[in-house]
């Protein structure tokens, strides 16, 4: 007897009664039908969005970067608080497919493939902004170490700008890489269902010749545990190097030792509240509601409390530190012009969002509700998004010499700019939503035998049995 | 069993050779991808990937290419005294409205590109102001007239003058009337006298905008001549000032900055300096380099006038002053002044008579006459007389006068009652003006004969008896004008140029002498070989008629309303200097408006005070104010130190649309509150009314918040504290010894890096730095630093490579104000180099923070890391050098061809999305180095000046090579200014090299610097 176990107090991750043949037809079916009224909704106003994004880019690029608000004392304002906050919310996408894997995680088999489009969709948004907020765009190349004619002129390793550039090439490509090897068996699958020829050419060339034989799915296997192990330091590198931007600065509020793991848990917390608000429309239209389960909602609600909790804390550790570092500059920063002050309001949006509501989801029945989840999905993200843009603009609009304080509010480009990368996100969600297959078809079945409802219930003749029969069992099973 | 043959062909059953050829073959048919042609052709398969990576590379080296090389044209005939790339200097002064400047002119290429004071002028010494830095611009003005013109029609100057001299002929005896400002020059006046000698009747009448007749009529009365004297602020150790703004706008800054700035040096073996009372309504750029500064009412003027002789023992009853703090004030400052008999100045700027009688008669008691003021050599900077120009208007309107041709002055637009005057003008028969503009004045006038540029033109100046300076063309005239005395020689039936008629006055002067009148240009001066002795004059005023008027003038309202200049506009004339609009106000930072200063007492009353709120707005409430019968509605402005009950406003704004793009529409107009008293006009209301209108006005400042905090970023001491404890001041730099003997070496990981040769270094003395911005245009001009205009600096983009932060510490109505030029600081460790992406900002190895534009990309992570917060980003596209079409962002025609000749060749113009900053001058300091090196001798110290060095009247900037032990930078550093030396946030230790001096002021207060380290500090 070949027995894969696991308790029957855990809570399935798959529910109903399913087979493999139900949860290939529940996963890849809509791909094959038309998509819904809503879908096209969604996806003219995400197309909406996207064109307006990118008039305000036009209009930026054109008559240069003065149509934003940014000034002499504040010189990075929406672009790069949208930068980080992007680049953060790609990192649960990373953590969910890789440390998870490695950790052996069985329940990150319902979130993973969505998590890790958010990811890429998240990071090509992310994108955007370090290269369009240059005053000279067209001359972006200038950040590629290229052998050249100038000299050659070197791109300078100091700045920790440039590591960012191979940070985030780096990140992406490894996330795509990632995201794509797993697809591969689903577009298999997707092709051989196909009934039209187009689809049929469409998926086999995107699933890459896949038959499903054995030393495919070892190779499969094997490409996925290294890209999990590649793609591991980068869940903590990125936001890392990232949070380097500021930390190796001299500013006050910016030279800050601690910011490395602030940062990378404020990622990992942003990210997951992402992947709660994407998955809670996702599995309500396309009737997933089996396969991303409560029970997934409140193992990601969990890292939310915690990781919540950790840039909690976080933000009391820099406000000790602003004051027993008795430097009188960074004091100020921290109480007078952060917490206080006339960007003191958008401090305490990130306090409240970020630190005070997710400690709702200490309570099981909260972690448990879908419309708090949603809701603190929601709230999270406005506080993510409000603890970059105070660590950039606070630390900014108030810093050494008080002649040059000066104050910040976006100009239309620029919130423009913002709601175009929505735009793109979006546009590319919805296009994954009606042409990928939402949930890892081929990892939900491996462990649909352990934790599919219908066969945990199986599992509750051995709950009854005594310990020795169990073993007896097992030991002499053929 | 028999072995069963299968075949699977007849080919096979029959082995025939074709077979059999398949056979030894593998594959049957040739593999398509390694026939001999593919694999010989010119790109085989297998080296796809190397053409792909040549492709990509020589792509990529394409790309990074430069655009066509656009070729200029070659002189065909070289002029012989022109080298492409060598700039010629010539002599000329600067003799706007009375106010003397003599310069030297840089030419490039033949077009005059910057003006630095002329070193052989004992008067200036070399000073400018900001005003004369900015000049250079108005030659390329495109609203400059080009041509004569009647009725507004283009015309020859042949007909011009045929149809002038006939109307002039045709007068039937009615005066001709020249009417111009202030003419410092003799030969011109002589021509003038030439010409109105042709006419019965006939006279000059001189009108100063900005008069200053009262004090000239006091003279008069006073010591029997009408002459306003020579001050010797530099002889003065105790220096009064009654609301003359000497140091910004008071008859000759240049030249008082100089003086004053000799007696604000503190040698620290003997540290001593002179002390400055300041008693004024608003707030000037004097009262804020005032040592003690009291306010009071405009209509209170008089009465501390007259406190004050009462206090210095006058013969006369002292009025009830009712501000306790300054009756106090005057009594001090009458102690002070009785202390230091001899050695005591005291300057009013009223232009009433009575006042500066009673001046007159405390400078005769405090001894002032021949010390601190001389009339053996008087100067002749203001010669307007209100009640002539007063009584031409009246005659105009009376239809008695048949001609009137203005030069340089402007009634239409700010004489008092401008509408009296433009309704003379109609009645006039005759009207010309030779206005290089067209202005309020030239508009009205048929007959348009636009004067050259100074700059184009010849002339002479005598700003004080004895004391010549010149004028010569540094480029051929721009468009057809021409000189307003060849019109004049021309009327006046003289064939003679005005250059040959000047000239022949000269050499006649000089003895008969070309070789003389061409040392003379050269020098731009001649002056006494030895300066004559100071003397004084006999005073016998009135005092008590006239304290009797003072004692009789009737009391003010609720408000009073002052009138004042501003640092850079001054009266209007240079409004359409894009440079001096932008220029931020060294008071209240503002740029391109006028305003109404008002305190922050007075501005509680409608609701808004200094703080958070007001900070970051830029949209101010309007307040319409009434007075004189007249009402204006303009943005109010917080200016700490201001009378609570006054309200400021500058003149020379709200000028005509064709004045030009710059000044048009700016602002409103403060003449017309301008008043008459029968004598001189009164530059301020003592009744006005304020209300506010409910709307609102944007007002663009270059910095919103007024207080230091306390920070030790400014340092500042009294000279009694600073006698008692020299280190006191910089107490705090004892914290850095922590790190060990050598804080450069011993606070960081990272090895140091020991500059030989050249080290280049900055020295700042807040003590003799009073704010006045000569610096900033001057280092705009040299360095072809952008203007953005209005919005751009509301939105603070502003391109200033040097700005001056002004700080307000202590009381609002009250406040001590300190001046700091703020530059990049050129740090060894910079904050700005490691952080660019592409290394366009690096160090040289003399210590320069250098900007490589080419390679800029504009990521701002440089400016956002400079502590100092002087970098300057290029947000649009100011001078069209990047290559997007049609997206230029220029409000002030500073793209025009024309104005674009003002731009220094030596300095590239930086395209959109670049970030800039100061160069040091890097282009000078090439030059000087270059020039040590073909002379053949090491780099001697002030051979290398920057702009900013060099436009510094009070020689606050010094700079040099720190290697040089000889140098005067040297000195200071290690010498001289040990205790008050400091760098600006040196526990950063990002190692600037530019250093400041602390600032010392002469009063008996404990330092407010040490005091705000222990309060909370105040949000001035």
């Amino acid at each position: 007897m070949h027995l894969k176990y696991e308790s029957t107090l855990r809570e399935p991750l798959v529910d109903g009664e399913k087979d493999y043949h139900q949860v290939t037809e529940d996963i890849i079916s809509p791909i094959e039908g038309k998509p819904g009224k809503l879908w096209y909704v969604g996806f003219f106003i995400s197309l909406s969005l996207l064109g307006f994004g990118a008039f305000s880019v036009f209009w930026q690029i054109y008559f240069g970067v003065g149509v934003w608000n940014l000034n002499k004392t504040i010189g990075w304002g929406w672009d790069i608080t949208n930068f980080v906050w992007w680049v953060g919310i790609g990192h649960a996408g990373t953590l969910i497919s890789a440390i998870l894997l490695l950790f052996r995680q069985g329940w990150r088999t319902g979130v993973n493939r969505a998590a890790e489009a958010m990811t890429i969709f998240a990071v090509m948004c992310a994108g955007q902004f370090p290269i369009i907020h240059m005053g000279r765009v067209w001359m972006a190349f200038f950040i590629l170490p290229y052998p050249n004619t100038r000299g050659p002129v070197w791109v300078n390793f100091n700045s920790p700008l440039l590591w960012d550039v191979f940070a985030i090439s780096t990140y992406f490509t490894v996330s795509l890489l990632f995201w794509y090897s797993g697809l591969i068996p689903d577009f298999a699958t997707v092709r051989d269902r196909a009934k039209t020829k187009l689809r049929k050419l469409l998926y086999g060339v995107a699933s890459f010749g896949w038959t499903g034989s054995t030393k495919h799915w070892q190779r499969h296997e094997a490409l996925s545990l290294v890209l999990a192990g590649l793609a591991t330091p980068l869940v903590l590198s990125v936001h890392t190097i990232v949070s380097f931007d500021f930390a190796t600065s001299v500013i006050p509020g910016w030279h800050t030792t601690i910011f490395p793991p602030y940062f990378v848990a404020g990622a990992i917390f942003s990210g997951f509240a992402m992947v709660q608000t994407l998955l809670i429309i996702t599995r309500k239209i396309l009737n997933l509601e089996q396969y991303i389960t409560i029970g997934h909602m409140e193992a990601m609600n969990k890292v939310i409390v915690l990781t919540g909790s950790v840039v909690g804390c976080a933000y009391l550790t820099e406000l000790f530190m602003a004051w027993y570092g008795a430097n009188p500059y960074e004091f100020d920063t921290f109480f007078k012009y952060r917490a206080a002050g006339p960007l003191g309001w958008s401090y305490w949006i990130m306090m409240t969002c970020n630190v005070i509501s997710p400690q709702v989801f200490w309570f099981r029945k909260m972690r448990r509700s879908i419309a708090v989840t949603f809701v603190m999905s929601i709230i999270v993200n406005i506080g993510m998004w409000f603890e970059r843009f105070v660590i950039i603009c606070t630390s900014l609009y108030r810093d050494y010499l008080p002649s040059s304080w000066s104050y910040y509010r976006p100009s239309w480009p620029e919130v423009g700019f913002y709601m175009g990368t929505f735009g793109l996100f979006f546009t590319c969600y919805f296009l994954f939503a009606k042409y990928f297959p939402v949930i890892a078809v081929a990892e939900i079945k491996s462990i649909l035998k352990t934790s599919g409802e219908n066969f945990k219930e199986k599992m509750e003749v051995y709950e009854d049995q005594s310990d020795e029969k169990f073993a007896h069992d097992v030991a002499h099973a053929h | 069993m028999e072995q069963k043959k299968y075949w699977k062909g007849l080919e096979e059953l029959h082995n025939t050779d074709a077979h059999q050829e398949i056979v030894k073959n593998e594959f049957s048919e040739e593999l398509p991808f390694e026939s001999e042609s593919l694999l010989n052709a010119t790109t085989p398969r297998r080296d796809f990937l190397k053409y792909l990576g040549f492709t990509t590379a020589a792509a990529a080296i394409a790309a990074s290419c430069e655009t066509p090389v656009r070729k200029a044209i070659p002189y065909v005939n070289k002029p012989e005294e022109i080298t492409p790339g060598v700039a010629n200097y010539y002599a000329s002064s600067y003799t706007i409205d009375g106010e003397f400047v003599p310069v030297v002119v840089k030419t490039r290429e033949g077009r005059p590109i910057k003006m630095e004071g002329n070193t052989l002028s004992t008067i200036t010494n070399g000073s400018t102001t900001a005003r004369v830095q900015g000049a250079v611009l108005s030659l390329y003005d495109t609203a400059r007239l080009r041509y004569p013109s009647i009725g507004g029609t283009e015309t020859t100057w042949a007909e011009l003058d045929k149809q002038v001299t006939a109307a002039l002929s045709g007068l039937g005896g009615a005066p001709v009337v020249l009417l111009s400002s202030t003419l410092l020059s003799p030969t011109t006046k002589k021509v003038i006298g030439e010409f109105l000698a042709k006419y019965p009747n006939s006279r000059h009448v001189v009108y100063d905008a900005v008069s200053y007749s009262g004090m000239l009529a006091a003279n008069e009365a006073s010591y029997g001549k009408r002459v306003i004297p020579s001050y010797r602020f530099d002889n003065a150790k105790v220096i009064v000032s009654l609301g003359a703004d000497f140091l910004g706008t008071w008859l000759n800054p240049a030249e008082f900055c100089d003086q004053f700035a000799k007696t604000r040096k503190i040698d620290a073996k003997k540290p001593e300096m002179s002390k400055h009372f300041v008693f004024e309504s608003t707030m000037s750029l004097t009262g804020a380099n005032a040592d003690e500064r009291y306010t009071h009412r405009p209509s209170q003027a008089g009465a501390v006038a007259l406190a004050l002789l009462a206090a210095v023992g006058g013969n006369v009853t002292a009025p009830a002053i009712a501000d306790k703090r300054v009756a106090d004030g005057i009594q001090k400052a009458a102690k002070e002044l009785k202390a230091n008999q001899g050695k005591s100045l005291v300057v009013s700027g009223s232009n009433d008579v009575n006042v500066q009688i009673i001046v007159n008669a405390i400078n005769n008691i405090i001894g002032a006459n021949g010390t601190t003021i001389d009339f053996a050599s008087p100067s002749n900077y203001r010669q307007g007389n209100d009640a002539e120009m007063a009584k031409l208007v009246a005659d105009m309107n009376a239809g008695s006068i048949g001609a009137v041709l203005v030069y340089g002055a402007n009634p239409a637009y700010d004489y008092y009652d401008a509408p009296k005057f433009v309704e003379g003008l109609k009645k006039v028969k005759l009207a010309v003006s030779f206005n290089e503009r067209n202005d309020e004045t030239t508009e009205l006038c048929k007959y348009q004969a636009p004067d050259h540029h100074f700059l184009e033109s010849w002339n002479d100046a005598e700003a004080k008896t004895g004391y010549y300076s010149f004028t010569q063309p540094t480029i051929l005239p721009l468009f057809k004008t021409r000189a307003v005395q060849d019109s004049l020689l021309t009327w006046s039936g003289n064939t003679t140029t005005w250059a040959d008629y000047l000239k022949n006055e000269w050499v006649a002067k000089l003895g008969g002498d070309q070789s003389a009148w061409d040392k003379v240009l050269q020098d731009g001066v001649i002056e006494p070989a030895t300066a004559p002795a100071l003397s004084g004059a006999s005073f016998a005023g009135d005092v008590a008629g006239a304290a009797a008027k003072i004692n009789s003038a009737k009391k003010g309202g609720t408000y009073e309303l002052v009138l004042y200049e501003k640092v850079a506009i001054g009266n209007g004339r240079l409004a359409n200097n894009p440079w001096l609009q932008e220029m931020p106000d060294p008071i209240t930072r503002a740029t391109w408006d006028n305003y109404a200063c008002i305190s922050n007492t007075l501005a509680q009353k409608f609701s808004t005070e200094l703080g958070d709120d007001y900070e970051i707005h830029v949209e101010r409430k309007v307040l319409k104010i009434k007075a004189n019968g007249k009402e204006v509605e303009l943005p109010l402005l917080i200016v700490p130190g201001i009378h609570p009950d006054v309200i400021a406003i500058a003149v020379g704004y709200g000028r005509s649309a064709n004045t030009g793009k710059a000044a048009g529409g700016i602002g409103k107009n403060a003449y017309p509150f301008v008043s008459f008293n029968g004598q001189t006009f009164d530059y301020f209301s003592t009744d006005a009314s304020v209300e506010a209108t409910g709307s609102k006005y944007p007002v663009a400042s270059t910095q919103t918040h007024n207080s230091y905090e306390g920070r030790p970023i400014v340092k500042e001491t009294t000279l009694a504290e600073f006698i008692r404890n020299p280190k006191e001041v910089n107490e705090d730099r004892n914290e850095l010894k922590k790190f060990g003997p050598d804080f450069r070496k011993d606070a960081t990981l990272y090895p140091n890096y020991e500059y030989q040769g050249i080290k280049w270094g900055m020295s700042i003395d807040l003590n003799s730095c009073f704010g006045c911005g000569a610096c900033t245009i001057a280092c705009q001009a040299e360095n072809n630093v952008s203007v953005v205009g209005k919005d751009e600096v509301a939105k603070g983009h502003e391109m200033h490579w040097l700005r001056i932060d002004r700080y307000f510490s202590g009381d609002t109505d009250n406040p001590e104000v300190v001046f700091q030029p703020m530059l990049c600081q050129h740090c060894d460790n910079a904050p700005c180099e490691n952080v660019c992406p592409v290394g366009a900002t690096n160090h040289s190895n003399e210590g320069i923070n250098q900007m490589a534009y080419n390679r800029c990309i504009g990521t701002r992570y440089c400016a956002n890391n400079c502590p100092y917060k002087v970098r300057r980003l290029n947000w649009r596209d100011w001078n069209g050098a990047d290559s997007f079409e049609n997206n230029l962002y220029d409000v002030a025609d500073m793209n025009d061809n024309l104005t674009r000749m003002v731009l220094n060749p030596d300095v590239v113009v930086r395209s959109r999305g670049v970030m800039e900053k100061c160069s040091f001058c890097v282009q000078r300091l090439q030059d000087a180095k270059l020039q040590a090196k073909k002379e053949g001798h090491p780099l001697k110290d002030g051979a290398a000046k920057t702009a900013c060095q060099q436009a510094c009247s009070a020689g606050a900037i010094v700079f040099g090579n720190v290697n040089d032990k000889n140098s005067e930078i040297f000195k200071i550093r290690n010498e001289q200014q040990t205790d008050r030396l400091y760098y600006v946030l040196e526990e950063t230790h990002t190692l600037p090299n530019i250093n400041y001096l602390a600032k010392i002021r002469n009063k008996d207060a404990a330092p407010k610097a040490e005091s705000a380290h222990h309060e909370e500090a105040h949000h001035a």
